[in-house]
């Protein structure tokens, strides 16, 4: 797909946000399936995981979209 | 060169930056300006509060470069210009001056007031002087003089500084008795607190409105610069910070209004860890801000010397005026005790003055008729008057203040190693805090966690937390123990304090990594004439073969009159006083190494070394062993032939500078090896290697070979500082390691090499290697506090010892250690401020012997 360099920012957003609630999810859903913790837990953990996730993500999947885009 | 390529010169400013903490801060500033186009490199000093910016100024323009650096969060501070400017009409003046002050770069706001007389100036003082602004005023035919205090312009770092402290005041005033009155309610049911502390305070209610506006008053800062940050896909250690506070903020405002959703109960709202982690960051910062500046204290007294005003006698009146207003060309008189205003020549009268602060020397210097003289050093005893020479920019202190500003913003490669750690080290930090939350999550709060434990400087106990509020807690605190701001600040600062102290004594680094070459040189490589002697050699011996020693004296002066080599010199000086007449010569001609030759009374006389009569072939036997004993006695040997066959030998001796003995003593005692480079003939040069006590010598060495000298003894693996004269010796100074250049007395910006000494003393190499030596070590002295810090924090944060101990590191208690390692490396920098290179410390370790006679070489273009 042929991204436009106006678009960065956008398909950024998509890309990290992306996986930063991916990872969200498969939190949650580790402590559905080990039945061990309360929804609280498994919810505030999920929040915890994608914030992270996301100041990790951000920084980081950004330029590399932006750099595919300019080469 | 093509119209592109004059529009494409890059153009080099520097310009200040407040706002950056830490190293993650100077890369994203790095990064921001790099990332403007038209930006060929910038390099970000974070110590020094300054960014250093090669750029294309036909794509980009200062703004531009203001804006990149303002849209992530941090300021570019602008001066400000008070001028009082008479002559001024009401209507269309005001608007001229406004529209041709705008015009200039980096001014960036004009106000005028025709009815005050008064123009107010904002601009940036690293794209534009206020000289200039005042001149631009003046060619528009007004009157110009400072309105107040000069001071501020001048200082703009101490004023930044000022700001940055005022402001960091107002946060501790903030946040430190809010801080302790969230504490106070916190625990206000434990111990005897209760007898003191009013129970509403321990109201959850009364927390969140002590802590609300902590976290968005002093502690707004963090949220605002990391988000700033992010948007640009940058990060620093701001954002450690406001996860760290956002998290224990959201909880305790969770807890406060939902407090059965889980997430540690009603007791478990972390206000305290909030208000506290604020105040300890702040604490952080404000100690940085005390103490950073004094770090460059060497360049603001630099900056201070030069006196405001000066006494300018024009048409036998004497006028005082502001010392910019004086012109190349102008006398000025400089009475007993005060300071003298430009650089320039005395004209009349006598004096001694004290140039310690620009030259290092600690006696006062004469100064009589035609001495130079230079702004910023003081008159100590008589009345004198002097010619400016060179005034503003050109002046020998406002070059050493830009030669030291320029070295602070360069980067040693120690330092951009640790800056690239400490950028990549906040985005692992958010990484080791997710991996450490899901571990205590899922594995460790199952396997080891104890109901009755504690966490340090909490009124909580474990069991109050849920496993989330548990893991949470050490993933907070593992965010808040690794910031890296000590890191960022460990090199920079000692790079400044090391080149500030480099400057009190007349020794300027070019940039951090002269510093940090150094301090790893294990050779130095001294050139001789002018460096270890004084380059004045006098002729000792005449040796005629035909002729009178008087007539073949006059020969020898008339073929050198037409040289500039001190050899040349010492035969034309000789002459001088026995009323000898000199032959006339014709086709004169150097021969660069050797000697030279010229046709007197038709014949061709040369003068020169061994390999200038081998090449054409005179015959030097007959007096071969007077020319050895000659040499032996450490006396440079020229040869005579005229018609082709030999005349005369004349020997000359330099004399050896007094301190050359010592210096070389010092250094073989730090355990530097001390070889010595000269065109003189072997026997020669190791006569006086003896006497000096050098090991190596590098003999018979043609100027244009001395580059390759020095290459040779790198390529067996040493680290060569060349000594020599910056301007003779360029090629070899650029090859070595680090290139010293000696003696280059107040023009220091012409100088090439890597360290220019500004004095003509050897002693000032041993001095430059010691304080490079003490800034490395405070170098690796402030990295070992702060990885050291990491290293050991960051594990005991993530709960290492809680296993074994039952211990766990609050993040309060992470604050205040991390506050306290940046602390740590600030007051251990400071310890420069009081350091003084052993060689400079007092008596001699190694009392130098008296002035001896030495040989000079035979080489016609200095050796």
């Amino acid at each position: 797909m042929r991204i436009e360099e106006q678009n960065v920012g956008r398909v950024s957003v998509a890309i990290y946000s992306g996986l930063a609630a991916l990872g969200a999810a498969a939190f949650l859903l580790v402590t559905v399936l080990t039945g061990d913790y309360s929804w609280v837990s498994g919810i505030g953990g999920a929040i915890w995981i994608f914030l992270l996730s996301m100041i990790i993500l951000m920084p980081t999947i950004t330029p590399m979209v932006r750099s595919r885009v300019r080469n | 060169m093509t119209t592109k390529d004059i529009e494409r010169k890059p153009v080099e400013i520097t310009l200040p930056v407040s706002g950056m903490t830490c190293a993650a801060c100077v890369r994203r500033v790095e990064k921001a300006l790099n990332a403007v186009p038209g930006v060929d490199s910038a390099s970000v000093n974070l110590a020094a509060a300054k960014a250093g910016v090669v750029y294309d100024a036909a794509a980009v323009s200062v703004p531009d470069l203001e804006a990149a650096i303002t849209e992530i969060g941090y300021e570019v501070p602008s001066a400000r210009l008070n001028l009082i400017v008479t002559g001024m009409t009401a209507g269309h003046c005001d608007v001229m001056i406004e529209k041709a002050l705008r015009q200039m770069t980096g001014v960036e706001d004009v106000v005028v007031n025709c009815a005050t007389d008064s123009v107010a100036v904002e601009y940036l003082d690293a794209a534009v002087t206020s000289t200039a602004i005042k001149k631009t005023i003046r060619e528009l035919g007004y009157e110009v003089a400072d309105r107040g205090e000069r001071e501020e312009s001048i200082d703009r770092e101490r004023q930044m500084r000022r700001e940055e402290l005022r402001r960091q005041t107002i946060n501790m005033l903030i946040a430190w008795p809010v801080g302790a009155l969230v504490m106070l309610g916190t625990f206000q049911g434990e111990w005897i607190l209760d007898r003191f502390v009013p129970e509403f305070m321990g109201e959850k209610w009364f927390l969140f409105l002590l802590t609300t506006p902590l976290v968005f008053g002093p502690g707004r800062q963090f949220f605002v610069n990391s988000w700033n940050g992010l948007r640009h896909g940058l990060t620093d250690m701001n954002l450690l910070y406001a996860t760290g506070i956002g998290a224990a903020y959201m909880i305790a405002v969770i807890n406060t209004f939902f407090p059965s959703a889980g997430f540690g109960g009603e007791r478990a709202t972390f206000y305290e860890a909030a208000a506290l982690l604020v105040a300890f960051i702040v604490l952080g910062r404000y100690l940085e801000a005390l103490t950073r500046g004094r770090v460059s204290e060497a360049i603001r007294k630099l900056i201070q010397l030069q006196p405001r005003r000066a006494i300018v006698l024009r048409d036998g009146e004497q006028y005082e005026v502001p010392v910019d207003e004086v012109e190349t060309g102008d006398i000025c008189l400089v009475r007993p005790g005060a300071g003298i205003p430009v650089d320039g020549v005395v004209v009349e009268g006598y004096s001694a003055v004290d140039e310690s602060m620009v030259t290092g020397e600690s006696l006062p210097v004469e100064k009589r008729v035609d001495d130079e003289t230079i702004a910023g050093t003081i008159n100590k005893t008589g009345s004198f008057q002097m010619r400016a020479t060179r005034v503003g920019a050109d002046m020998a202190l406002s070059q050493i203040i830009k030669l030291v500003e320029d070295a602070q913003t360069t980067k040693a490669p120690i330092q951009s190693l640790a800056d690239k750690v400490a950028g990549h080290f906040i985005l692992g930090v958010h990484a080791l805090a997710l991996a450490v939350f899901v571990f205590w999550f899922f594995v460790g709060h199952g396997l080891w966690f104890e109901q009755e434990t504690r966490l340090l400087l909490t009124p909580y106990t474990l069991a109050e937390l849920e496993v989330f509020g548990f893991a949470l807690l050490i993933s907070v605190t593992v965010l808040v123990i690794s910031c890296p701001c000590a890191v960022g600040l460990a090199t920079p600062a000692a790079m400044m304090a090391g080149t500030g102290k480099g400057a009190e004594y007349g020794i300027l680094f070019k940039g951090a990594d002269a510093v940090e070459a150094t301090s790893r040189v294990d050779t130095v490589v001294m050139d001789k004439t002018g460096t270890l002697t004084k380059g004045e050699p006098s002729v000792t011996d005449i040796v005629a073969v035909r002729g009178s020693d008087d007539e073949l004296l006059a020969l020898a002066a008339a073929v050198e009159k037409s040289s500039e080599h001190p050899l040349a010199e010492a035969i034309v000086e000789a002459t001088v006083g026995k009323g000898l007449s000199l032959p006339t010569i014709s086709d004169f001609d150097s021969v660069p190494g050797k000697g030279v030759e010229a046709m007197v009374d038709g014949r061709t006389v040369l003068l020169g070394n061994r390999r200038l009569m081998d090449d054409r072939n005179v015959d030097l036997a007959s007096r071969a062993s007077e020319a050895e004993r000659l040499e032996l006695e450490g006396k440079t040997v020229m040869f005579m032939a005229v018609g082709g066959e030999l005349a005369a030998l004349i020997a000359v001796a330099d004399t050896l500078k007094e301190t050359s003995e010592r210096a070389v003593v010092e250094l073989k005692k730090m355990g530097l090896e001390v070889a010595m480079i000269t065109g003189d003939n072997k026997r020669t040069a190791d006569a006086i290697a003896r006497q000096l006590g050098i090991d190596r010598v590098l003999a018979e060495v043609l100027p244009q070979d001395k580059a390759a000298e020095v290459e040779r003894l790198q390529a067996d693996g040493k680290k060569v500082a060349m000594v020599g004269d910056g301007v003779n010796d360029a090629p070899a100074l650029a090859q070595a390691d680090v290139g010293i250049a000696i003696g280059s007395g107040t023009d220091v910006a012409k100088e090439t090499g890597n360290v220019v000494l500004i004095r003509d003393d050897v002693l000032d190499v041993t001095a430059a290697v010691q304080v490079g030596r003490a800034t490395m070590r405070l170098v690796r002295q402030n990295l070992l506090w702060a990885f050291g810090y990491n290293a050991a924090a960051i594990p005991l944060a993530a709960g290492l010892l809680y296993p074994f101990t039952g211990q766990m590191v609050s993040p309060e208690l992470a604050a205040l250690l991390m506050a306290t390692s940046s602390f740590s490396v600030t007051m251990n920098t400071l310890r420069m401020r009081g350091f003084v290179p052993p060689i400079k410390r007092g008596p001699p370790t190694a009392p130098a012997e008296e002035v001896r006679r030495i040989p000079e070489t035979a080489t016609e273009v200095g050796s």
